[in-house]
């Protein structure tokens, strides 16, 4: 008898297994329509309206055939809606769904309807790169919106290279975009300016606030992290500022011990320490530096942008970062103001935006039935005026050139926008 | 090196403590390593952050609502996990899988309510620093030590003064007999699951204060257990100097050797312990192991 039961909740076990694999993390997690992606069509603004036809730029060849009337056109969205970065994947995620909702609104792109997937990468390469290959062979998407972390873009960046989706992400670690000899990965693709780009303005800006002496803490596993290094010194480099080699510490996934690694910086007493690092980490630094007595600046990188400040839970007034969206802007900050409280990232998430926005216009000009024509379609995107400003993609390194950024501080725990930077 | 690295290893060697004879209490009576303590600091520290969110209460009522969350979770635990399988005298093997089924279970309940971000107790230090002559020192390292060792000399006193802790040790060297004598096995052992629990739940905020606090922040019990081996399994009083010095081993490495290398000298250590001196140094050695 006992054997019998054992049997039973051994087979009971084994058809839960089952049916729990059934929703496993590389399948769609949803089709996702969460209250928070509901932005109203009106908060949009100028957006509304289709932007300007890709052929404008010249670039591309001639538009594709009007899609046909009906039907539905399937993309994916590859984010970390869970894991340490959810915060940034999740708001990606709510505004490339708002985009989406309000092109249905619309009509559609060519009287079919735009469905989205997304797919959560959980924050790990293993996870993503299974789940890229569920898009692109069992799902067949028609393109990905990519993720806004840098290690996932790398991880399926060759994976990529074999299929014909391109994917629409977010990563400015220019290596996810660009091969070792310099041709660009013919899928991948950030509409954001790259790291290079960030790393100089954040430098430009501390040199042009008198600020000379810098320590500078980062993520060696990251290539988020990484990737903002060079940029940084080299700007300085070229102001005779060098960095003591001392002050330049790394740390790695398993650090947790902030204040023993920023322990020798704060005792040099400079000016200012960069930290290109996750929101998480920052919280965790910046609150190290604070014990540590350190009066100087944070130079953060994207991250430090809100909602760091509301995690960070107290004054944060010597934190400086850079970021997509001019708050000061009006129609920016009505928009942001809509989905504040709703999703984590308000940069992001107006990025998700933008790039549907984008897949959207693209699709219009080369249609779905020629990957070349649609990724050159992508590749070639010019002027086109998004919530993150104006984008020029350059087709040799499939990122935008010449995008503007701005720098922000608090006021203790409010945003403030310092200036408007040129990439 | 600084007086702060010195203090910031003390600090967060006293952080280890905790978790170390919270290990050490439940391998002392059931002669296994209870995993699932980790998970249990997490859940107790979440339960305190969100029961406590926005109130503005400080961080002896956090303290004391997630010491409150570590006994009733670890009560449950040792109901649920293990009760059955002390009753049928099975191997200390199935102790082992039921701690690390136990955590995995607090880790996915977590999870669950707060989802894999991460949350940031508020300041509980107006002033984040102390100035003694020219050295700065972190505010929330002084408290953290202090309460550490007030738990622990609280702990030690339970132990060595008390009928419960007379009770425990003899549990602790042999179950059997001590039923015999007519102490209730059972109760003695509910009762050093809440001592653990309380222990998980202190070392739990702190850590949160520390690190920020997120589902698998437990997992930072490696680090108690890495103590107790260095302590001699078993003992507490070996738990604690081997958390200390764990504690300070491994910030000054950091400090000396950068990151990576210190993690490759700390988990050496650990082997070198292993090697030479396997009861560690209190030399309470310790046969059942799991």
């Amino acid at each position: 008898m006992k054997k019998l039961i054992a049997l039973l909740i051994a087979l009971v076990m084994v058809f839960s297994l089952a049916a729990c694999g059934s929703s496993g993390s590389s399948e769609p997690t949803a089709e996702t329509e969460p209250e928070q992606e509901q932005a109203p069509a009106e908060e949009s603004g100028e957006t509304e309206e289709p932007a300007e036809p890709a052929e404008e730029s010249g670039e591309t060849e001639e538009p594709a055939e009007p899609a046909e009337e009906g039907g539905e056109i399937l993309i994916g969205c590859l984010q970390d809606i869970t894991g340490a970065t959810s915060t940034l994947g999740s708001s990606v995620q709510a505004g490339a769904q708002a985009a989406v909702d309000e092109i249905n609104a619309n009509g559609g792109i060519g009287g079919k309807t735009l469905v989205m997937k997304t797919y959560d990468t959980k924050g790990d390469v293993t996870e993503a790169v299974n789940a890229f290959i569920t898009a692109v062979t069992v799902d067949q998407v028609a393109l990905i919106v990519g993720p806004p972390v840098a290690n996932i873009a790398n991880a399926i960046k060759e994976t990529a290279e074999g299929y014909d989706v391109p994917v629409m992400g977010f990563a400015l670690d220019p290596t996810c975009q660009i091969k070792e000899d310099g041709t660009a990965y013919k899928n991948m693709f950030c509409f954001q300016p790259s790291a290079t780009a960030q790393g100089t303005i954040m430098a430009a800006y501390a040199l042009q606030n008198g600020l000379k002496t810098f320590g500078i803490l980062y993520n060696q596993e990251n290539s988020y992290s990484v990737s903002l290094l060079a940029p940084f010194t080299d700007r300085l480099a070229e102001d005779n500022i060098t960095i003591d080699e001392k002050l330049i510490v790394p740390y790695g996934a398993a650090d947790t011990d902030y204040k023993t690694l920023l322990q020798p910086i704060v005792s040099a007493g400079v000016d200012a320490i960069y930290c290109p690092n996750y929101t998480q980490q920052l919280v965790a630094i910046e609150q190290a530096a604070a014990d540590l007595g350190y009066q100087g600046k944070i130079i953060t990188g994207l991250d430090g942008a809100p909602n760091f400040n509301e995690l960070y839970g107290a004054d944060c007034s010597n934190v400086y970062y850079i970021n997509n969206i001019n708050t000061d802007d009006p129609d920016t900050a009505e928009m942001a103001a809509a989905v504040e409280g709703q999703v984590s990232a308000v940069n992001k998430y107006f990025l998700g935006y933008d790039v549907v926005m984008i897949a959207k216009q693209c699709i219009e000009t080369a249609g779905l039935d020629d990957p070349a024509a649609l990724r050159d379609a992508i590749a070639n995107v010019s002027g086109f005026e998004g919530l993150t400003g104006t984008i020029t993609m350059d087709p040799a390194t499939h990122m935008p050139g010449n995008m503007a950024m701005f720098m922000y501080t608090y006021d203790n725990q409010t945003p403030v926008m310092l200036g408007e930077f040129a990439g | 090196m600084s007086l702060q690295i010195l203090i910031n290893g003390i600090a967060t060697g006293s952080i280890y403590a905790l978790i170390a004879t919270g290990f050490a209490l439940i391998f002392n009576v059931l002669k296994f390593s209870n995993f699932s303590h980790g998970a249990t600091m997490t859940a107790s520290a979440f339960v305190a952050y969100f029961l406590l969110e926005g109130r503005g209460l400080g961080l002896v009522p956090t303290l004391l609502v997630a010491a409150a969350a570590g006994a009733l979770i670890a009560l449950v635990g040792e109901f649920v996990g293990f009760r059955r399988i002390l009753l049928n005298h099975s191997s200390a093997t199935y102790f082992f899988v039921s701690s690390i089924t136990l955590g995995t279970l607090y880790e996915g309940l977590v999870t669950i309510k707060a989802g894999s971000n991460f949350f940031n107790f508020p300041r509980f230090f107006s002033t984040p620093t102390i100035n003694i002559g020219q050295q700065v020192i972190s505010t929330s390292d002084v408290v953290m030590f202090c309460i550490s060792m007030v738990a622990l000399l609280i702990l030690a006193f339970i132990i060595q003064k008390t009928r419960l802790g007379r009770a425990l040790r003899a549990i602790s060297f042999d179950r059997d007999t001590a039923q015999l004598m007519g102490i209730n096995s059972t109760r003695i052992i509910q009762l050093t699951f809440v001592i653990s629990g309380v222990l998980a739940g202190i070392a739990g905020v702190f850590l949160g204060i520390k690190y920020t606090l997120y589902p698998t922040l437990g997992s930072l019990v490696v680090k108690g257990f890495i103590a107790s081996v260095i302590g001699g399994l078993g003992s507490l009083t070996g738990a604690v100097i081997g958390a200390v010095l764990l504690g300070v081993v491994e910030t000054i490495l950091l400090s000396l050797l950068g990151s990576g290398y210190s993690t490759i000298a700390t988990f050496g250590i650990m082997l070198v312990f292993l090697l030479f001196r396997p009861q560690g140094i209190a030399g309470s050695n310790v046969q059942e192991k799991a």
